[in-house]
C-alpha cells in the first residue's frame, strides 16, 4: 500500500462523491421511459434529478476543503466508478446500482454530514432524507430481479471506491471529518444488502486513489461534455 | 436478463398529503406497487411536486367504505 494513500485530502474523497452523483443521477434518468412500470419510469426521473442536485451541493462546497490532489477538469479525472462508465443494458443493472452504488454513496454522505466539517455538516443532512426512498426503491426491486452478476460488480465497485483499510478514508475518520471509516462503511453496506454475499479478496494494486478505482477506462468525452453542460453550449445564438 | 413488464402481485395504496399543519389530510392520487417500500418510493416520487408538510399511504384494502356513489344508501 502506497504511503500518498493516507495523504489525498477530503477534497478528493468530495470530489469523487459529487462525480459519481452527478453520474448516477445521469444514468437513472437514462430509464425514465425504458423502466419496467409507469411508476418505476418517474421514480427513475425524480431519483435522477435527486442525485444531479445532490452533486451540486457537493461541487459548490468543494471551494472550502481545500485543494485538489490533481487535475480536475478533464474525462480521464472524472472520477467515477467503472460501473457508470457507460449507460446500462438492463433493468437489472439500474437494480444492482440502486441497490448498491447509491447506497454506498448515501454511507458516505452519511459519514460526511456527522463528521466535523462543518460546511458539510449543514449541508448533507437533507440530501439523506431524500437518499431515503432510493434505499426503499433500491430494496423492493432487488427482491423482484435477478440483478446477479450485475449486484457482484455494483458491490465489488462500492467496496473498491471506499477505499482500501489504512488508507484516506480511515485517516479521514481519525481526524473526526469522518464519522465512519473503511470497515463501518463495509459492514453498514452489508447491512443494506440483508443476506447477500459480500465480495471477497479485494485486489489494491492497480487501484487509483484519486478515482477511486482499479479498472481503467471511465466516461467519453461526450459524455464529459453533457454533464459540464458544455453541450448546451452548442445551441446557443452567437454572440455579435 | 428478461424481466416482465409488470409485477406479478400488486397492490394499489391511496397517497394523503397536506401542506400545512392546520390542513386536514385529503387524498392526492394513488400508486400502485409490489410492497410497502416501493409504494412509499411511488409516492414520493410521483407526489413531490408540491411542497407537502406531511404525506402518507394507505393501502387501499384497508380502508373500510360507509358509503359511495352508486350504492344503497
Amino acid at each position: 500500500m502506497g504511503a500518498g494513500w493516507r495523504q489525498l485530502s477530503l477534497y478528493s474523497l468530495v470530489k469523487s462523491l459529487a462525480d459519481n452523483k452527478q453520474l448516477l443521477g445521469m444514468r437513472y434518468a437514462e430509464w425514465c421511459i425504458a423502466a419496467p412500470t409507469l411508476e418505476a419510469d418517474i421514480a427513475a426521473a425524480a431519483m435522477g434529478l435527486d442525485d444531479i442536485g445532490h452533486s451540486r451541493v457537493l461541487y459548490g462546497s468543494l471551494r472550502e476543503l481545500g485543494t485538489p490532489d490533481g487535475a480536475v477538469d478533464d474525462a480521464e479525472n472524472y472520477a467515477n466508478v467503472p460501473y457508470l462508465d457507460r449507460p446500462w443494458t438492463e433493468w437489472a443493472e439500474f437494480v444492482a446500482a440502486n441497490a448498491v452504488l447509491d447506497n454506498a454513496f448515501t454511507l458516505m454522505i452519511e459519514a460526511l454530514a456527522n463528521g466535523n466539517v462543518e460546511v458539510l455538516r449543514s449541508r448533507l443532512k437533507k440530501m439523506l432524507q431524500e437518499e431515503r426512498y432510493h434505499t426503499l426503491h433500491g430494496r423492493s426491486w432487488m427482491h423482484e430481479v435477478n440483478t446477479g452478476p450485475a449486484l457482484a460488480r455494483a458491490w465489488r465497485e462500492s467496496l473498491e471506491w471506499i477505499g482500501p483499510e489504512n488508507g484516506d478514508v480511515d485517516e479521514l475518520h481519525r481526524g473526526g471529518q469522518l464519522v465512519h471509516g473503511v470497515r463501518d462503511l463495509r459492514r453498514l453496506l452489508e447491512e443494506r444488502l440483508e443476506g447477500q454475499a459480500a465480495p471477497t479478496a479485494l485486489e489494491w494494486g492497480s487501484w487509483e486513489p484519486i478515482r477511486r478505482r482499479t479498472r481503467a477506462g471511465g466516461i467519453d468525452q461526450a459524455t464529459l461534455e453533457m454533464l459540464q453542460g458544455l453541450a448546451e453550449k452548442r445551441y446557443m445564438p452567437a454572440s455579435g | 436478463m428478461r424481466y416482465t413488464r409488470v409485477h406479478t402481485d400488486v397492490y394499489e395504496y391511496q397517497v394523503f398529503a397536506r401542506k400545512t399543519r392546520v390542513d386536514p389530510l385529503h387524498q392526492v392520487g394513488s400508486v400502485v406497487a409490489p410492497d410497502d417500500d416501493l409504494a412509499m418510493a411511488y409516492a414520493r416520487a410521483t407526489y413531490d411536486e408540491e411542497r407537502w408538510v406531511e404525506m402518507m399511504i394507505v393501502p387501499k384494502a384497508a380502508v373500510i367504505s360507509l358509503w359511495a356513489p352508486g350504492g344503497d344508501s
